[in-house]
């Protein structure tokens, strides 16, 4: 089976008498790999679980392909889906795991055992089918439940934070494998993260969910560029924002005069902006250049921090808000303790509405 | 002074463990006694009060009444019991606790007066004196050992296990029977040894429900031991002993064995 379409249409949900999901509207193309990132509680889980049909939606409608699912249970929704705890049967060896979904389905043995083999060989775990599941890593055992929910060919899988529970190293790992899974298979493919790294590296488009509603969605370099809004700023990649009221804005360029620091930082307006009405300008800490003399704002460098291929400088402004400055490694920078000054291009700027 | 400590500790312990111990162990040699009154230790063996227990229909009908009560008893608490349970996870929390109190209430309840209850209901039913009337009374002191039992077992369940069985197409039955059923399997094993145990032992129930025709071994040992004190009551009581010493153990092993296997998912 090939890969189908996945939509919400005005899917709402309500847990009691609060909100947990505003309508929503999104629209995975066939094949499309789109990520749910948002802080704990933003509505991700639960709009993964209606899709899941393990949760039912109070309002709107869900559609795979041409069909409308809304009414359908889990069981015949054919979905493939992915736990964070793995959620492996802890009774049945490897092999069995994965033909579980077949068994249910009353495919031939022969036919199994030749799919079964097939997506264990898929995930790299050819030599563990007779294992058990209690003997595996936890990158093993992620990579087991992923031949699992894949072997029923679903048009579409759900991944419900799969690399949450994995240390740092098999984490990569396990993400290169989702990857190089959805390249060869191109499943329509709903995954969700509150991990901003994980989502910019894996996903055609990022959904950034924020109490029950997708802020924004786009694919992640635009997210990056063109944050909608503050809150898409500091949620994806790390951004130094300043905060004021827009001046002006006149042919998508805006001013905005900075809270207690009697300056104005021009920059690229986007939509939401209104002259008049608080606002924040991202500049993300690679666009900034640092000097010890000369014009700019001026800053105090407080510590100089060496990640491997970059480095990361934190500097204090008169107002005592946080500013991060990044460089390559080997690039010459002042020492820590230094008062400096930091200038940007206007280009790199955004003016962003502090909320939608 | 420190091991002078440790040696009166450990001393301790093993008076406690014999003070447990001795007088249950006892009646294995009493029951090997030749004289026609106990005595310990035994002035000379015999299997002589075995030939006497089996010789007397009366004890060894009273042992096969015992296994028949025990069984039925096990399979209804196992029955109503594991669905109990099942129903108290699917409950509200509210309703959890109240429904959860009157399946455990059996435990807290004086014997005595769930006897007298159980006699009461019985007699008009037509069921006293009967071997399905006694299991059935067993079977009220049972169920909460099932209900326990399974109760951890189902919620040592990982729930994302089950979703993932649904979302593989399987029906809420298959689920049960391929996912739910074999995860609480040691706890269906330990909920039926409680409860065969708990029914093979009774005597306060039994005595209220036994008739002339259907007593328990418990229930004649209670008679014959006012009467006459001879070693053959010592031979039941070796008989039930051992019997519930060996399902014990069996439990225990089939346990041990399962928890090998799965261990890495027991927490």
């Amino acid at each position: 089976m090939h890969a189908e379409s996945l939509e919400f249409r005005g899917i709402e949900k309500f847990f009691g008498r609060t909100r947990a999901l505003d309508p929503i509207a999104l629209q995975l193309a066939a094949g499309e790999f789109v990520t749910l990132l948002g802080p704990s509680g933003s509505g991700k889980t639960t709009l993964l679980n209606i899709a899941a049909g393990f949760l039912k939606p109070d309002g709107g409608s869900l559609h795979i392909g041409t069909q409308d699912v809304t009414a359908l249970p889990a069981r015949k929704r054919n979905i493939g889906m992915v736990f964070q705890n793995y959620a492996l049967f802890p009774h049945m060896n490897v092999f069995e795991n994965i033909a579980y979904g077949l068994r249910v389905r009353g495919v031939a043995s022969t036919d199994i055992e030749a799919r079964v083999r097939r997506a264990l060989d898929g995930v790299r775990l050819g030599e563990y089918a007779e294992r058990a599941i209690r003997q595996l890593s936890g990158g093993q055992q992620q990579r087991v439940a992923l031949a699992r929910a894949l072997v029923i060919e679903p048009p579409v899988l759900l991944m419900d934070e799969p690399l949450g529970a994995l240390d740092r190293q098999l984490r990569k790992q396990v993400q290169l494998e989702i990857r190089r899974l959805h390249r060869e298979f191109g499943r329509t493919t709903l995954f969700v993260t509150h991990d901003q790294e994980e989502a910019l590296a894996m996903s055609d488009r990022i959904a950034v969910m924020r109490g029950g509603r997708i802020e924004q969605i786009g694919r992640p370099n635009d997210l990056y560029q063109r944050p909608a809004n503050v809150f898409v700023a500091s949620f994806l990649g790390e951004s130094n924002i300043l905060n004021g009221t827009v001046q002006s804005l006149e042919g998508g360029v805006a001013i905005v005069r900075i809270d207690g620091l009697a300056c104005e930082v021009r920059g690229e307006a986007v939509a939401g902006v209104v002259p008049g009405q608080p606002a924040g300008a991202l500049i993300r800490p690679e666009a900034i250049a640092i000097s010890v003399a000369g014009e700019g704002l001026r800053a105090q460098l407080i510590e100089v921090v060496p990640l491997g291929e970059i480095v990361a400088m934190r500097l204090q402004l008169e107002t005592g808000q946080e500013f991060w400055v990044r460089r390559f490694s080997g690039t010459q920078v002042p020492d820590a303790g230094h008062e400096v000054r930091l200038s940007w291009r206007t280009e790199d700027v955004r003016i962003l509405p502090m909320q939608t | 002074m420190n091991s002078l400590l440790r040696v009166a500790i450990y001393g301790t312990g093993v008076l406690v463990v014999m003070f447990l111990m001795l007088p249950i162990l006892a009646v294995i040699p009493a029951s090997f006694n030749h004289a026609s009154f106990i005595q310990l230790p035994p002035s000379r063996w015999s299997l002589r009060w075995y030939e006497a227990f089996l010789a007397d229909s009366e004890w060894y009908q009273s042992l096969f009444t015992s296994i028949q009560v025990a069984v039925v008893a096990t399979l209804l608490s196992l029955g109503l019991g594991t669905t109990a349970a099942l129903g108290l996870q699917k409950a509200s929390p509210r309703w959890r606790t109240v429904l959860n109190a009157v399946l455990i209430s059996p435990l807290v309840v004086p014997v005595i007066i769930t006897a007298i209850a159980l006699y009461y209901t019985m007699r008009p039913l037509g069921l006293h004196g009967t071997t399905l009337g006694m299991a059935m009374g067993h079977t009220v002191l049972a169920l909460p050992f099932v209900v326990v039992n399974v109760g951890v077992a189902l919620r040592s369940i990982e729930p994302n296990c089950l979703r993932a069985a649904e979302g593989l197409g399987a029906s809420p039955f298959a689920t049960f029977r391929t996912i739910t059923l074999p995860l609480i399997s040691p706890g269906l094993a330990s909920g039926a040894a409680f409860a065969f145990i708990t029914s093979f032992d009774e005597v306060v129930v039994s005595i209220f429900l036994s008739s002339a025709t259907t007593k328990t071994l418990s229930v004649k040992m209670w008679e014959i031991i006012r009467v006459e004190y001879t070693p053959v009551t010592a031979v039941a009581s070796a008989i039930l002993m051992v019997v519930t010493f060996l399902l014990f153990v069996l439990v225990q092993f089939a346990l041990r064995h399962r928890t090998g296997q799965e261990g890495g998912h027991a927490r």
